[in-house]
């Protein structure tokens, strides 16, 4: 047992399946999972059309911990129909964020003075491209109920979000990730709302070029999403490294995530819509172009640089 | 039989008390750039005996800022526009009791997200999330907010303005109202499976299908409208309801998770109870472990 956890730490996030994710990521052994494929609750929407189930519908929801800290994970698995929400995944994503929160409310009323180490917290590893469309309909339901549970989390439950596998993080899950208190990433980690074959299909290819990688990455990669300060933390691909700092996020008191928060608040609105000015005033072709504006001379070789480069060097982008 | 498609403004006066609406007014925030998200329609209004916030989408209007943000299309500024409008209104009653928050009306009628680079590189998840977190927030708050689909709520557009709301009416199918993810001809593109088939399957199973009378069943859909002329009845019928019921502190009826509920009573979604259900017991037998 122990060989494999720690085997696992040293392991690529994003060659690892969401199972593995969530187990690395929770201290050694304490993951229970709630909804798990024992349970053998696959969508009921698959077999109609002809496709193929899994018993955990693509997703791994349960409770570990994190020192004395009760952790409730969902973890989805981008090669499962492309990690996408139906109605069970969905249904276990939203349930498990409820948990989390009830858990507060129930250790609250039990210590009012609950200490911070004990606090219960949300990690979401995303993987997954939004709506199944299968059952596209569950699906996008499930984003609403996510939202609003989000909303309940408040002054609660931290929310962390983590990306860092194949799929990326797109459709209504693009802005369900940016509504966590944090947002950890990896280089590989892609986080959007139109993925880029959808805008490709439905403005053409001037507007954007799906099959040009390059371009694929600066617009929705991690080190952009670092530059615009929608990613909090950018890390390296392992286990090990996204755990990290996930301990060093929920080490913090609670009161330290709205510094991390980039949407949630009036005050947050208009901090956006400063940007959204900035977008007007530079009409930017690329990206490339917002990284020389927050102050990176040499655009061209943000991509390339190493991760420690990048973080020692880079400018991330402020407006007043 | 006259349809609402594209006519968000009207459909504004058809709601509120007449002459009554004040665009880009709400509480202290005064909005008067034109230019600024001209799709988004936000302003105050007397509904029968009180003021309430209205946030619509006029989609005869263009951004001439962003080139893919036309004909109902919500933008960056579009999106962080209704945001604004929801927490002024949120800050305009915040001395008022739980009971006597402005209701916000949602006048649905859009076809997307805005899908192009510039959002992408500025982040329109966000936007999109921060008009949802502030709708939640004044929901929870205590504000009664009705959503009312005249014509087209599509996919994460809806998610953004709509699927929020406490309680959301549509005018029916025969208004030409559309409600859905993705057309079938989309999706059996996508997913590679015959549309003649899927067409066929459709016709019985609303999980996939397009249509406010498969979301209806769903529980994603309160109520369908049959008649222009009663919107304005039901939005009020519903504020009223929606108020009695938060002041007993049934919030979990409304909104998202209400209508999760609903889709299990219709019939539409069986499998998300009993998947919450089972981790609800699996979680109780294991609580003490975590949360000593």
């Amino acid at each position: 047992m122990s060989g494999k956890w720690n085997m696992l730490q040293s392991q690529s996030f994003l060659e690892c399946n969401g199972r593995q994710r969530a187990f690395g990521l929770l201290d050694e052994g304490t993951l229970t999972e709630l909804a798990g494929p024992r349970d053998r609750l696959s969508s009921p929407h698959l077999p109609v059309l002809g496709e193929a189930i899994q018993f955990d519908d693509g997703i791994v929801t349960g409770v570990g911990l994190i020192g004395k800290k009760p952790v409730f994970i969902a973890s989805q698995e981008g090669r499962f129909v492309g990690g996408a929400v139906g109605e069970v995944s969905g249904a276990k994503i939203v349930n498990v964020v409820r948990l989390a929160r009830e858990a507060f409310d129930r250790m609250v009323s039990a210590r009012a003075d609950l200490p911070e180490e004990k606090r219960p917290a949300v990690v979401i590893s995303f993987d997954t491209g939004g709506v199944r469309l299968h059952e596209a309909n569950a699906g996008l339901l499930a984003h609403s109920e996510l939202m609003d549970q989000f909303q309940d989390c408040k002054g609660k439950v931290p929310i962390v979000s983590l990306i860092g596998g194949r799929v990326g993080c797109f459709g209504g899950m693009g802005f369900v990730a940016a509504a966590a208190d944090v947002v950890i990433m990896s280089q590989n980690g892609r986080l959007g709302l139109t993925g880029p074959e959808v805008i490709e299909e439905e403005m053409g290819k001037d507007e954007f070029d799906a099959s040009d990688r390059a371009l694929v990455y600066r617009t929705t990669g991690g080190k952009h999403r670092y530059i615009m300060g929608d990613c909090n933390l950018l890390v390296a691909d392992s286990i090990k490294a996204f755990r990290t700092a996930l301990i060093e996020v929920l080490a913090l008191p609670y009161g330290r995530m709205d510094g991390f928060r980039r949407i949630g608040s009036l005050e947050k609105v208009r901090y956006q819509l400063k940007l959204v000015d900035l977008c007007v005033k530079l009409a930017p072709k690329d990206s490339r172009d917002v990284w020389k504006y927050a102050g990176n001379e040499n655009p061209t070789a943000v991509t390339d640089m190493s991760l420690e480069t990048f973080l020692s060097t880079v400018r991330r982008l402020q407006v007043e | 039989m006259d349809k609402l498609i594209g006519k968000g403004r009207a459909a504004i006066g058809m709601v509120v008390d007449p002459e009554s609406f004040r665009e880009g007014v709400i509480g202290d925030l005064i909005i008067t750039d034109k230019d600024f998200g001209p799709g988004a329609v936000i302003g105050t209004a007397a509904l029968g005996n009180e003021t309430c916030t209205i946030i619509a989408i006029d989609a005869m209007k263009t951004n001439r800022k962003f080139r893919v943000v036309y004909a109902g299309i919500i933008g960056l500024e579009e999106a962080y526009k209704m945001a604004l409008a929801v927490y002024h209104s949120i800050e305009a009653d915040k001395d008022n009791g739980p009971g006597e928050k402005r209701p916000l009306v949602l006048i649905v009628d859009t076809p997307g997200n805005a899908p192009g680079k510039l959002e992408e590189i500025f982040g329109m998840n966000k936007a999109t999330g921060a008009y949802q977190l502030a709708l939640a927030e004044a929901r929870k708050a205590g504000h009664p907010i009705i959503a009312l689909v005249i014509g087209r709520a599509i996919s994460g557009a809806f998610l953004c303005h709509g699927l929020q709301a406490d309680r959301i009416l549509a005018l029916g199918p025969k208004f030409g109202t559309l409600v859905h993810v993705m057309p079938l001809t989309s999706i059996a593109r996508i997913t590679r499976l015959d549309l003649e088939w899927l067409q066929e399957l459709a016709k019985e199973n609303p999980v996939f299908a397009a249509g406010p009378d498969f979301f209806y069943r769903l529980g994603g859909i309160e109520e369908l409208i049959d008649r222009i002329e009663d919107m304005r009845g039901r939005v009020i019928a519903h504020i009223a309801e929606v108020r009695s019921i938060k002041a007993r502190g049934g919030y979990e009826e409304l909104g998202p998770s209400g209508r999760g509920a609903l889709g299990a009573k219709r019939g539409g979604r069986r499998m998300r109870s009993e998947v919450m259900e089972t981790m609800n017991k699996e979680f109780a037998a294991v609580a003490d472990r975590y949360l000593i």
